[in-house]
């Protein structure tokens, strides 16, 4: 560890540090050689990819869930992927796209805000958090436009000086942040995990704000499985290997991950 | 002028002295390790003085405001890029302390041109067990006193830090003779604030000289308490999170206070 003497840091946030300490770089920007028309790199190469997330409000705060499976072209890499990722004690992100760039972004937020607040003694604000996950995708533009780093993202949040407490964002790649009113979904099994959540919202027995905690989870738990019934990249619900997706809540105590055996019973109950 | 080594070394006592009178007002900071974790504490009027470095480090610090941000900001720096590229289990204050801190702050008070950090500081860094707790001081030129560094000392489990070096030994001797090791928070926070106010009391020039009689400690501390506020954090051992930091509001301190 050096110690550099021009401390400028107090009016820096954390990636422009980690950029001056040559810890991160920026990607690219290549765009007249017509690589933004390409799926892939010219060496056939795939990139390892993560499919699909979920999150939806209820009445206990905001569910965001993932199914486990990482996929490169039509190979299955990992069945036990972790999607869903804690950035601070009421903040989750949950990602599809490629793992490598979404896991680093994960890092460099979850630091960020923790260097917020240690370095001007202050949380950030909601919006300010919802901006930083922005920044960063739009910093990792070029690498998408090169077609190896896409990355989707779900932000869920939940504060008390907010109004409402409980903040649901989905993002494009460009970095555009919106905000959901009740649910949102990414990733390739997204379309038929969107149209659930609208019909159960709409015409379901509740709105989706009104689902108490295992009514969330069956509702969950049944929207990743119709993804992977048509989506080969989305894992859903693996009835063999046991493995579940992976689901946690964000309420103003905090982020609670449900553990597997609860999943395991509202699926037994409710879904299988 | 300073080509002569002998003017050097007047130089540096010079700056010594310097640095001594403008930390000689500071109000004292007391680390202390007990049944659960580590707490750090002080009385102040005005500005923070106990600050969140990482995830198990706390600071504490006294000085010219300038200087302690710089260097809060230089460890938090290197805490948190050394989290970042490698893990938070890597974050060290050993290694803070003595490779970082440490000799810029001799530089910067031995390079008699330039200015001198007017500060002095405290870490304390929570451990997985009571043995793993690391207290240290890192005084304006750049030595360190900690509670581990040699194998023949004995270990002790807290730190403290105040203006003269005499109230400073006075402190120690004080939570010396009381320890911790199994006490609760609540008692904690108590020997801490009669700690600070053994401090309090026995720095400055007309000082007390040796500790304190008891009512006369307690009788202080009254008396500050009625126009200062208590700055207190604790570092808990076992916490749900990554983050052991927690900060003690001042209602909550002052709950704990035994008469």
């Amino acid at each position: 560890m050096a110690l550099d003497q021009i401390f400028s840091g107090a009016n820096e946030d954390f990636p422009a540090l980690l950029r001056r300490n040559g810890m991160l770089g920026s990607a690219p920007m290549n765009f007249d050689q017509g690589a933004a028309s390409k799926q892939a790199p010219q060496s056939g190469w795939t990139p390892t990819e993560s499919t699909t997330i979920l999150a939806f409000k209820f009445a206990g705060g905001v569910l965001v869930a993932g199914d486990r499976r990482a996929t490169s072209g039509h190979t299955v890499v990992y069945d036990r992927a972790d999607k869903v990722l804690e950035i601070d004690r009421h903040s989750i992100m949950a990602i599809a796209g490629v793992p490598a760039t979404a896991w680093e972004m994960a890092r460099v937020l979850e630091h960020s805000f923790q260097y917020f607040r240690r370095t001007q003694l202050q949380e950030m604000s909601v919006d300010g958090k919802v901006r930083a996950l922005s920044k960063l995708l739009r910093d990792n533009f070029g690498f998408v436009m090169q077609g190896v780093g896409m990355v989707v993202p779900i932000f869920a949040t939940y504060s008390q000086t907010s109004e409402p407490a409980a903040r649901l964002y989905f993002y494009d790649a460009m970095g555009a942040q919106f905000e959901a009113a009740d649910y949102a979904a990414t990733g390739s099994g997204s379309p038929a995990v969107r149209g659930i959540l609208y019909y159960e919202n709409t015409w379901g027995e509740k709105p989706l704000q009104k689902l108490n905690e295992d009514e969330a989870i069956a509702i969950a738990l049944r929207a990743l499985d119709t993804a992977a019934e048509s989506d080969t990249a989305t894992g859903g619900v693996d009835r063999s290997g046991k493995i579940f997706p992976i689901i946690k809540t964000v309420s103003l105590d905090g982020i609670t991950t449900l553990p597997e055996q609860k999943i395991a019973a509202v699926f037994k109950k409710s879904v299988a | 002028m300073i080509e002569e080594p002998y003017r050097w070394v007047e130089a540096i006592a010079n700056r010594r002295e310097y640095v001594e009178t403008q930390l000689a007002a500071g109000s004292p900071i007391a680390a202390v390790g007990y049944r659960d974790g580590i707490l750090i504490l002080t009385l102040g009027r005005a500005r923070q003085k106990i600050f969140e470095i990482y995830d198990r480090i706390v600071m504490g610090a006294i000085g010219h405001p300038g200087d302690i941000e710089r260097l809060r900001m230089a460890a938090i720096e290197l805490a948190s890029t050394e989290g970042f590229t490698r893990s938070a289990a890597d974050v060290s204050l050993r290694r803070l302390a003595h490779y970082s801190l440490s000799p810029v702050m001799k530089t910067a008070f031995e390079q008699v041109y330039g200015p001198p950090y007017l500060a002095r500081l405290l870490f304390a860094e929570v451990g997985t067990k009571p043995e793993e707790d690391l207290f240290l001081r890192v005084e304006y030129d750049g030595a360190i006193a900690t509670n581990g560094a040699t194998l023949s000392q004995i270990r002790q489990d807290f730190a403290v830090l105040s203006a003269t070096r005499q109230s400073t030994e006075l402190m120690e001797s004080f939570l010396k003779s009381a320890p911790l090791t199994d006490a609760t928070l609540v008692n904690a926070i108590n020997s801490a604030l009669n700690a600070w106010s053994v401090g309090h009391m026995t720095a400055g020039q007309d000082g007390a000289k040796e500790i304190p009689e008891r009512e006369a400690i307690s009788k202080h501390l009254q008396e500050q308490l009625a126009t200062a506020g208590i700055e207190a954090a604790i570092l808990e051992r076992e916490a749900k999170t990554a983050i052991r930091y927690r900060a003690l509001s001042d209602e909550e301190a002052r709950s704990s206070i035994q008469p």
